[in-house]
């Protein structure tokens, strides 16, 4: 249904351990469009995005077979170069996560680490960083502040921007607003709207409603299995499973 | 027996150690406060060769710093390299238990160790630098196990943000974790230079010599330190108290200022960390 794909995950299947997390999992997610990940507790959700940016290998005991690709490339050949993926592949927590440095500092650690500019022209991908994160407005006279003296809702947006600022294609979010009050969620799904013009978004939530708000095509996980995956509008209201239709109906969760 | 007697009595057992430590404490002060008016404090700055202490004050002060600049660096990256890369297996456990034995190694025979390899296997005699060397060997486990923990304190989000930037794990960790653990780490130098402040066996053949002309100018020439003059003034020269009162006060204000120098960091970060206070 998706034919100009941005990632196309092939018969994916993680084991952690003894633990079969997804199984046979294929789906091709569309470029610049927001596609959102639902499914209840444990069903293999984050596992699925992080394996988008090769995170999972980071645990140990942690097995994967099948395909990934991103562009074209399978992520998962031997001579990709992880750390230029994870670049390409950005990645916002579900608690923000800010460096304990100045929120200027926040940003530019990405480029720096990446040796992607110097002196001044930092200080302009910092500041493009944060108003692409909406953030710039709140914070431009103070970007030598620790992050920590930021709201939740700013720290996240920080992280947000902290991710824009490696240039990345492709944004994974992790239930990114389960740590946050109504007002800053609010503010970063307003947020995640205007990214997908320019970035592919694929976003990890357990929250129905945030699904259907914020994504333009919705896939529904379950014990590690894809049982739905369509454009949001017929996933909500003509869901073709029985599964999908309890979970939207709010039987289980 | 109701829980409220049986709590009464728990407390009260506990609150037994806590008086015998406030005891002591105090006895040891009534001493410090009755000796400190014999003391003669031009001493603290005149040579020894004049009967001053200026020499071993100096002295002790060079083989704690040379010791922390080899202890230091080392535990660190041992301490770096079983938390963030060591596999957990046989070897590892090996490794955790080695630290776990040189910690309880009597200095002594650190001390003979020190001499035997340091200042005759290695040729560099009795001198500061075999000094620092085996002072190093004693605080090792303490740099590595605090430095582990202050490691093990940082939030692993620090790391998987850093990762998922595109970090190299060796990135990672000295472009975030190793600045985020750094009081933690400086703490437990300090306190390792602490442990080995007064310590006389480690030193007594492999640096330390009764007197000398002036302070070394080379790390292979011997030292004189307070620890060692005490111990000989007492032992063998029968030296008057005031003089033995004098050398105890002078270790007792090193150690203890290097102990609290390492509470109030230990503190102070505290505060400005809030992940430490998070942790509770």
């Amino acid at each position: 249904m998706v034919n100009d794909a941005k990632v196309d995950i092939r018969n994916l299947n993680v084991w952690f351990g003894d633990n079969h997390v997804l199984k046979d999992v294929s789906f091709k997610i569309r470029e610049k469009a927001v596609t959102a990940i639902m499914g209840p507790s444990g069903c293999g959700k984050t596992t699925l995005i992080r394996a988008i940016n090769r995170m999972n290998e980071l645990i140990c005991g942690c097995r994967t077979s099948g395909e990934v690709y991103i562009n074209g490339h399978n992520i998962y050949d031997g001579n990709i170069n992880v750390y230029e993926l994870r670049r390409k592949v950005g990645m916002v927590f579900q608690k923000p996560n800010p460096f304990p440095k100045s929120i200027y500092e926040n940003v530019a650690f990405g480029p720096r680490i990446h040796k992607m500019a110097n002196g001044r022209e930092i200080d302009e991908i910092v500041e493009r960083s944060l108003r692409e994160a909406a953030l710039w407005d709140e914070v431009k006279d103070r970007l030598q502040d620790s992050a920590f003296n930021l709201s939740g809702g700013q720290q996240q947006r920080l992280c947000i921007a902290r991710a824009l600022a490696v240039k990345p294609e492709i944004i994974l979010m992790d239930e990114p607003c389960s740590a946050l009050d109504p007002a800053a969620t609010t503010k970063i799904e307003a947020l995640i709207r205007r990214l997908s013009k320019r970035y592919t978004v694929i976003i990890v939530t357990h929250n129905l409603q945030q699904a259907a708000r914020v994504s333009d095509f919705t896939a529904f996980l379950y014990e590690g299995r894809l049982i739905e995956y369509s454009d949001t509008k017929s996933v909500f209201e003509n869901p073709r499973s029985e599964l999908t239709k309890n979970y939207i109906a709010g039987k289980f969760g | 027996m109701s829980g409220q007697t049986g709590e009464k009595v728990i407390f009260a057992i506990l609150g037994v150690p806590m008086l015998i430590c406030i005891l002591i404490f105090l006895w040891i002060l009534s001493l410090l406060l009755t000796g400190i008016g014999t003391v003669r404090w031009e001493l603290f700055t005149m040579s020894a060769l004049r009967g001053g202490m200026l020499e071993m004050i100096v002295g002790t002060i060079y083989l704690l710093l040379g010791a922390a600049a080899v202890a230091g660096p080392i535990g660190v990256l041992a301490a770096i390299y079983l938390v963030e890369y060591a596999p957990s297996g046989g070897l590892t456990r090996i490794i955790d238990q080695a630290i776990n034995n040189l910690a309880g190694v009597p200095s002594i025979v650190i001390g003979l160790f020190g001499y035997t390899f340091f200042c005759r296997h290695l040729g560099l005699g009795v001198s500061l630098a075999a000094g620092w060397l085996t002072l190093a060997l004693m605080m090792l486990p303490i740099v590595i196990r605090g430095s582990e923990e202050a490691l093990r304190m940082v939030p692993a989000s620090f790391r998987e943000a850093a990762l998922a930037l595109g970090a190299t794990r060796w990135k990672a960790i000295s472009s975030t974790i190793l600045p985020a653990a750094a009081p933690g780490v400086v703490t437990s130098v300090i306190l390792g230079m602490a442990r080995v402040a007064g310590e006389t066996a480690a030193i007594l053949f492999t640096s330390c010599v009764l007197i000398t002309r002036g302070l070394p100018k080379t790390p292979f020439e011997p030292v004189m330190a307070l620890s060692y003059n005490l111990f000989v003034q007492i032992v063998a020269l029968g030296a008057p108290a005031q003089r033995v009162f004098g050398i105890t006060l002078v270790l007792f204000m090193i150690v203890t200022s290097l102990s609290l120098s390492a509470i109030l960091l230990r503190s102070y970060y505290r505060l400005r960390q809030p992940w430490l206070r998070m942790k509770g």
